[in-house]
């Protein structure tokens, strides 16, 4: 098959994923009945008239007065027009499609820089400790990773926060900047920073260095415990698949033909052992989602998740589902990409 | 004659079964842990005074002092706010932990197990169907599902602990599907259907023998993983301020005082950790005995 | 004649849970220049643990207790053997895998160069994710970077006239290849030789196709950059160390002598007959049967003319039109390179397809070795009657079963490990180890039955 005829079909399959995914969430959110759907839309500080007017609208543009079934393509067009709801949390207050242009570039910050860390810390300790089997590196790698798997993450950090932000007082645990520095900015309103949201990237382009120093500080902790959470099982699983493919016979023939063994572990071993991992990277993708929620919790960063604890707490039910929504689809929108990346990679996969 | 010699031969099987295991010093030691939590579940469940514990289901607020106080021989491990003594609440949280996460593989579990073995002996449109399902919903990350559906059915801990069971299911799902197939290749199966033995009879003479000690191995092992996501739930604040001893819910007690009272935090996390560490060294050997690759 | 390979006193085992299987108990064996050598025994005789042995490509639990394996004046297992014998303390799997690490450094300039294996499935012993042109083309680029930078320098320095010169030379002495060689010698085109060969020697052109091929082989011009690269290698003997230790120059120049390399893979794989070579050079494994996969295999092992291949069961995994060319491949490389063969198999008929001489083994020792067909006229080991016996003909006889089973060797038999089967037991077979008696010239047999001392 073709590389070209494979990605097309990965496509046509991602339709009915999204169809289904869309379908999930629109019954949770029906599940409740008219109520729960009215509750995502109206804004709970609107009383009198205005209520009724805003409440007689919805019904008619959700067709809340049909079958469930015909109110799930209503609800569809809805979604794609961009009409996500309404949330009312005490950190964000107004429609969820702000809300995510708000949080979730700090969300794919410390994803972004959590990933590079799992891979620089990762692979390189996977593969090592595979290679050198039972020497004394391999015992403290693996548990470490042992422990690390077993913690759960908000355990990871207050360890780091006890450790590395009270103890030791290198770096700070709260939030995205130290507030006295930023408030006198223009391109800063409401813990908001401008255009792109992220202040470490809005620092540097405003050439505020001093801020974005700063910002980097209060990035690193978040994405360092995000990083330590997911690292553990990348590592046991590298190991393993290392393990598994050092015992492989075509290794036996690299090691035949008397090439060195640098070559043999880092281009003949790793590279297959590196394939598994590939496929389990959706999962990887999940777990860095799921951590952030319990990450951006207990550091108070403004992100994706933080927002989430805070409507859960708040029986906010337009943020729930819609972040819901948001995860969803990034997720399946991240394993799409993981497959055709995969097939580039793995020749076997296009047969 | 030939009975005995079999008889004999899954004697000498056991006993290597057994050697294997007890040779992995890590095993042994994470299911003597195991044990530990089992039977102080089992005794907060039927005799709590046997620790002089009166309240095995709440926890023993005292407003006179509620601001944590460090490890002292009243309060071995300290207190937490408002007033908690540690040892005993994590005690008691022990119990409440080990029950859900039981209920939530039981159900979870069980449910995807069966649903991935029906699909992989249906095969054809319903596994392809039943498969994008699963899928589906594995594509959601479970604690952002988990909170949605808990979130619908109202948060309590046992709301929590059925989101969690509708959750957990497709990983189990995909799991028991895969074993299934590749059972279903073995060149047994291929003889028993060549010979005429009926579909039925297969699946359940030859087929569910093969699968099912793997997959239950395997969610024994998720054990661990279910309570650390289960009192992650209750961390982030999934039981309102309720007066329930979970270990998630005593490390939130905690957070507020993270910098003054650190062991607040530490000791209930600890404990799950202790266990989830403990479960996965025990899986470690497990899956040392069961895989024959592993055995040699 | 001279010896290629002497292997004395082998013992090998191997530590498991299960206990310690002891599978190779004393193996003597010489192997001259140019023979075929076949090792046939029942499966869990050792052989392919002898195979192995011989390469040094053992696991971490492999211990070998005596012995040794002399190849090209170096003792193989010396290593490991130090390592079993000296260490009065328990067997330990790290300290060993340690020594394993360091034999396979110190075996680096023999494996694959003077030394190569061929292993038994084709399917598996591919890099799955690496192109096939690039897994021959490593072990040359490893072994032998002078040649693929004398062979793409003699291309670019070769004239229009040389090569046909050269033709004329290869008409005028009727395809003399020494005569071909002298004349590029002179010209300082070494290199050349070989690439106008292959092309010469192929059957699937017509002869007008294969001239004209050869003589566009000197259109191809070098970089300043490339020419500076390959020199430097031709004078070396290798890539300068600052051009191979940069990390994103090292990447390029490898890059040129790798072109080269594919190249090279090229021709091999002609000469080994596979179809569309070119594109085959460019494919991963899975695009190929397995009977292509084993000659790819087999044209690792070549890629550097050993002096000594190691086959081990190379046909078991493949139909039977497939083992008949290989064996035809065999037989045609032995002549030509003068290469020495172990080719092991389970399989006696086919062995006597190709080998000189063949060893049969039992229990981890060889208890006949003769000349192919003395071994087959005249078996004088009561095992090798058997295994003879047991071989299909199309005759009406009924097939002899060998009585009994493989020994568990965990717990050998004491003296002839046979014992326990064979019919012509005598109470000496159980006391002492027979040892090898020369009964004609070139056939030694391991029995008491002919000893002479069988009281």
């Amino acid at each position: 098959m073709k590389l070209w005829v494979y990605i097309v079909r990965r496509l046509l399959l991602f339709i009915p994923t999204l169809i289904g995914l869309t379908f999930i969430v629109f019954v949770l959110s029906h599940s409740g009945g008219t109520n729960l759907v009215l509750a995502e839309y109206v804004n709970p500080r609107l009383t009198g008239e205005a209520r009724t007017l805003l409440i007689q609208k919805l019904t008619e543009e959700f067709h809340l007065n049909q079958p469930i079934y015909i109110q799930y393509f209503y609800w569809l067009y809805q979604i794609m027009q961009g009409n996500w709801g309404y949330t009312n949390t005490p950190i964000f207050s107004g429609s969820v499609v702000t809300a995510i242009e708000l949080f979730l570039p700090n969300t794919a910050m410390i994803a972004a820089v959590a990933s590079i860390l799992i891979w620089v810390i990762g692979v390189p300790l996977g593969v090592y400790s595979a290679v050198n089997r039972d020497s004394a590196t391999d015992q403290v790698v693996r548990v470490g990773s042992f422990s690390l798997y077993a913690m759960p993450i908000y355990l990871i950090a207050v360890a780091l926060i006890l450790a590395v932000g009270v103890y030791l007082k290198i770096l700070p645990f709260a939030g995205v900047v130290n507030p006295l520095l930023v408030s006198n900015l223009s391109w800063y309103h409401n813990g908001i920073s401008y255009p792109t949201h992220i202040i470490l990237i809005d620092a540097i382009l405003h050439n505020n260095w001093q801020v974005a120093w700063n910002a980097f500080l209060h990035l690193l902790l978040p994405s360092l415990t995000l990083a330590l959470a997911t690292v553990a099982s990348i590592i046991r699983i590298l190991r393993a698949s290392m393990l598994e493919v050092l015992d492989q016979d075509y290794i036996r023939l690299a090691w035949s033909k008397g090439i060195s063994a640098k070559l043999v572990y880092n281009l003949h071993a790793r590279r297959n052992a590196l394939l598994p991992l590939l496929t389990l990277f959706g999962l990887t993708v999940a777990f860095l989602l799921g951590g952030a929620v319990v990450i951006e919790t207990v550091f108070s960063y403004p992100g994706i998740g933080y927002w989430t604890t805070q409507a859960l707490l708040n029986n906010d039910v337009g943020g729930i589902m819609a972040s819901t929504l948001l995860f969803g689809l990034i997720l399946v929108s991240a394993n799409l990409i993981l497959d055709i990346a995969y097939a580039f990679v793995d020749p076997r996969i296009r047969y | 004659m030939q009975q005995e010699t079999a008889e004999a031969g899954r004697w000498e099987n056991l006993k290597l079964s057994i050697s294997v295991f007890m040779a992995n010093k890590s095993a042994v030691v994470g299911l003597i842990i195991v044990l530990v939590y089992l039977i102080d579940a089992l005794i907060m469940q039927f005799d709590p005074m046997l620790l002089g514990i009166h309240h095995p289901d709440v926890l023993v607020p005292n407003f006179l002092n509620p601001v944590p106080l460090p490890p002292s021989p009243q309060h071995i491990l300290g207190t937490t706010y408002p007033g908690i003594d540690l040892l005993t609440s994590i005690l008691k949280a022990i119990r409440i932990d080990l029950a859900y996460s039981f209920f939530v593989v039981a159900v979870g579990a069980s449910v995807g197990a069966v649903i991935g073995i029906v699909s992989a002996w249906a095969s054809g449109m319903f596994d392809e169907v039943i498969m994008r399902i699963t899928d589906i919903v594995f594509s959601i990350p479970y604690l952002i599902l988990a909170l949605a559906v808990g979130f619908i059915l109202g948060r309590s801990l046992w709301h929590m602990s059925i989101a969690l069971a509708i959750t957990w299911w497709p990983l189990y799902a995909r799991y028991a599907r895969s074993q299934t197939l590749s059972t279903k290749e073995y060149t047994f199966i291929e003889a028993a259907k060549a010979a005429g033995v009926g579909r039925t009879t297969i699946m359940f003479r030859h087929i569910l023998p093969n699968v099912l000690p793997p997959i239950f191995i395997q969610i024994s092992l998720d054990l661990g993983s279910i309570m650390v996501i289960f009192s992650t739930l209750a961390f982030i604040g999934f039981i309102p301020s309720a007066n329930i001893p979970e270990l998630g819910y005593l490390t939130s007690l905690g957070l507020n005082f993270v910098q003054t009272a650190p062991w607040a935090l530490i000791f209930p996390g600890l404990f799950i950790t202790i266990f989830a560490l403990a479960v996965n060294l025990l899986g470690d050997g497990l899956r040392d005995v069961i895989d024959p690759r592993r055995r040699g | 004649m001279s010896e290629v390979l002497k292997v004395k006193e082998v013992k090998q085992q191997f530590y498991t849970r299960r206990g310690i299987y002891k599978a190779l108990n004393g193996i003597e064996l010489e192997l001259r220049k140019g023979e075929v050598f076949g090792i046939a025994g029942e499966s869990g005789s050792g052989k392919s643990t002898l195979g192995l042995t011989i390469m040094g490509l053992l696991p971490r639990n492999a211990s070998v207790t005596s012995g040794s394996v002399l190849l090209d004046g170096k003792d193989v297992i010396a290593p490991l053997r130090e390592y079993a014998t000296k260490s009065n303390q328990k067997f330990n799997f790290r300290r060993n895998e340690n020594v394993i690490k360091k034999m396979n450094r110190e075996l680096s300039t023999i494996r694959g160069n003077k030394v190569a294996m061929v292993f038994q499935d084709p399917m598996t012993s591919l890099n799955p994710v690496l192109q096939v042109g690039y897994q021959v083309a490593e072990t040359m680029l490893v072994h032998q970077p002078r040649t693929l930078a004398m062979r793409r320098l003699a291309r670019a320095n070769a004239k229009r006239s040389d090569l046909n010169e050269a033709l004329k030379v290869l008409r005028a002495t009727e395809s003399d290849e020494k005569a071909l060689e002298d004349f590029f010698r002179n010209k300082g085109l070494e290199g050349l030789t070989e690439q106008v060969i292959s092309i010469w020697r192929r059957k699937d052109l017509a002869d007008a196709k294969k001239e004209k091929m050869i003589l566009s082989l000197h259109s191809e011009k070098l970089s300043w950059f490339d020419r500076f690269v390959l020199n430097a290698v031709k004078e070396k003997g290798n890539l300068p160390s600052w051009l191979s230790k940069t990390p994103i120059l090292s990447r390029y120049t490898r890059r040129v002598l790798l072109k080269e390399g594919y190249l090279k893979a090229l021709e091999l794989l002609s000469t080994l007959e596979v179809p569309n070579a070119d594109k085959v050079i460019r494919m991963y494994p899975h695009e190929l049967s397995g009977g292509m996969r084993q000659r790819i295999v087999i044209a690792i092992a070549l890629a550097n003319n050993p002096e000594l291949v190691i086959m081990d069961e190379p046909t078991s995994a493949l139909d039977v039109t497939v083992q008949a060319q290989i064996l035809e491949l065999v037989r045609h490389l032995k002549v030509k390179f003068n290469t020495s063969f172990i080719f092991i198999s389970h399989d006696l008929s086919v062995l006597s397809e190709v080998c000189d001489r063949i060893g049969i083994m039992y229990g981890g020792r060889i208890v006949e070795i003769a000349p192919t067909k003395e071994i087959f006229d005249n078996p004088m080991h009561p095992y090798t009657k058997f295994l003879i016996a047991a071989i299909p003909t199309l005759e009406e006889k009924e097939i002899q079963e060998i009585g009994g089973a493989v020994p568990d060797m965990r717990f050998p038999p004491s003296g002839c490990m046979f014992h326990p089967r064979c019919p012509y037991i005598m109470e000496i077979c159980r006391e002492r180890v027979p040892d090898m008696i020369q009964v004609s010239k070139d056939h030694y047999v391991a029995c008491f039955l002919y000893s002479g001392d069988n009281k």
